[in-house]
C-alpha cells in the first residue's frame, strides 16, 4: 500500500489504515458491532454515500487490498511479459548466430543448443509464473466471501438494535461457499468434469 | 476464431489471454461483465465465449442466460472458482457447455476449448 492509499483510507474511514486487518479473524461480531450503532468518528460522507457506519470502513479496506493487489499482480505480469518477449528475441538471435559461419563448429553448435534450451526452461517458468497469478482473483474472491459474511452481521446487529444504517446496495455476486476454492491448479478438475458427464448422461437419457 | 473473454479480473483475463495465444488463440476481445459482454457480443464476429460467473453488475449466469435467448448454438465455457456441485449443474441447465473451476491448469483450458470446437 502506497501513501496516496493510505491517505485515502485515512480521509474516507476516519481511522488508521493498519488497525483492522479483518481477514484472517474470525468474524468476531465486536469487530463489526463496536463501531456500527454509533456514527463512524469521522465519516465526510464520501461522494456516492455508499459507506458511512463502521462494516463500510471494513469493506473499502477490503476492497482497497483488492485492488491494490490486482494492479500489482499486472505489474508482476507486466514484468512476466517483458522477460518472455526478451527470451523470444534472444532465441532469435542465437538462432541467427547459429546460421555463422564461424558457429560451425560441433562443440559450437552443442554450446548454443544448450544455450537455447535453457531458454526455453526459462520462457516455460515465464509461463508457469504467469499462471500461478490466478492466485489474486482466487483470494479477491475469498475477501469477497468475508464481507458478504460482514454485511450479514452488520445488517442483524443493526436489525437487533434497531439503529445504525444497513449495509449499501449489490457488489460482485459471490460463491455460495469458499470452502471448496482450491489454490493448487485443477485440484477440482476431477470433481466438475464428474458433474459435467453425471448431468450430461442424465439429459440423454 | 475470435474468442470473447468476460471476467471482471483484469489480472485474470491477462491469464486466459496469455494462454489462449500458446494455443494459438490469438484474436480475443474482453468484456469486464455481463453487460459488457453482451456489448461485445453485439459487435459481431464472436464464434466462442470465456466467462466467469462471480462479477458485478451482470453476473456470469444471467449473462449466460441472456446469450442464450439470442444465441443457442455459441459455445460458452464458464470458468470460475465456485465449485460446487449445484453450481456447476445450475451453470449447465443455464446453457453453458463445459466448466473449468479456478485455479486451472493450461492444459485443462486447452482440453476444454479443444472438447468445445471439436
Amino acid at each position: 500500500m502506497d501513501q496516496s492509499e493510505i491517505d485515502a483510507l485515512l480521509a474516507g474511514g476516519g481511522k488508521a489504515p493498519k488497525k483492522p486487518k479483518v481477514a484472517k479473524a474470525a468474524p468476531a461480531p465486536e469487530a463489526v458491532a463496536a463501531p456500527a450503532p454509533v456514527p463512524a468518528p469521522v465519516a465526510p460522507a464520501p461522494q456516492a454515500a455508499p459507506h458511512t457506519d463502521g462494516s463500510g470502513h471494513v469493506i473499502a479496506e477490503l476492497d482497497t487490498v483488492t485492488a491494490v493487489t490486482e494492479r500489482e499482480s499486472n505489474k508482476v505480469m507486466d514484468q512476466l511479459d517483458m522477460i518472455s518477449q526478451l527470451v523470444s528475441r534472444q532465441q532469435k538471435l542465437i538462432t541467427d548466430m547459429m546460421r555463422h559461419e564461424g558457429a560451425q563448429s560441433p562443440g559450437v553448435q552443442q554450446a548454443i543448443h544448450e544455450v537455447m534450451s535453457a531458454g526455453k526452461e526459462i520462457q516455460d517458468k515465464v509461463f508457469e509464473a504467469m499462471d500461478l497469478m490466478q492466485f489474486q482473483d482466487i483470494t479477491r474472491q475469498k475477501l469477497e466471501r468475508i464481507v458478504h459474511h460482514l454485511r450479514q452481521i452488520h445488517d442483524y446487529i443493526v436489525d437487533l438494535l434497531g439503529t445504525g444504517l444497513k449495509s449499501d446496495a449489490e457488489r460482485a455476486s459471490i460463491s455460495h461457499t469458499i470452502a471448496q476454492t482450491g489454490t493448487t491448479p485443477d485440484e477440482n478438475k476431477a470433481h466438475a468434469d464428474s458433474v459435467i458427464e453425471a448431468f450430461k448422461s442424465q439429459k440423454k437419457g | 476464431m475470435k474468442i470473447l473473454i468476460v471476467d471482471d479480473s483484469s489480472t485474470m483475463r491477462r491469464i486466459i489471454i496469455n494462454t489462449l495465444s500458446r494455443i494459438g488463440y490469438t484474436d480475443v476481445v474482453e468484456g469486464e461483465n455481463g453487460k459488457s459482454g453482451l456489448e461485445k457480443l453485439g459487435q459481431g464476429g464472436v464464434e466462442m465465449i470465456i466467462t466467469d460467473w462471480n462479477m458485478p453488475e451482470m453476473d456470469g449466469l444471467e449473462f449466460v442466460k441472456a446469450v442464450r435467448g439470442q444465441n443457442p448454438a455459441i459455445p460458452i465455457l464458464m470458468v470460475t472458482t465456485n465449485a460446487a456441485k449445484e453450481d456447476i449443474v445450475e451453470a449447465l441447465q443455464a446453457g453453458v457447455n463445459n466448466y473449468v473451476v479456478k485455479p486451472f491448469t493450461p492444459e485443462t483450458l486447452k482440453e476444454k476449448i479443444e472438447s468445445l470446437l471439436g
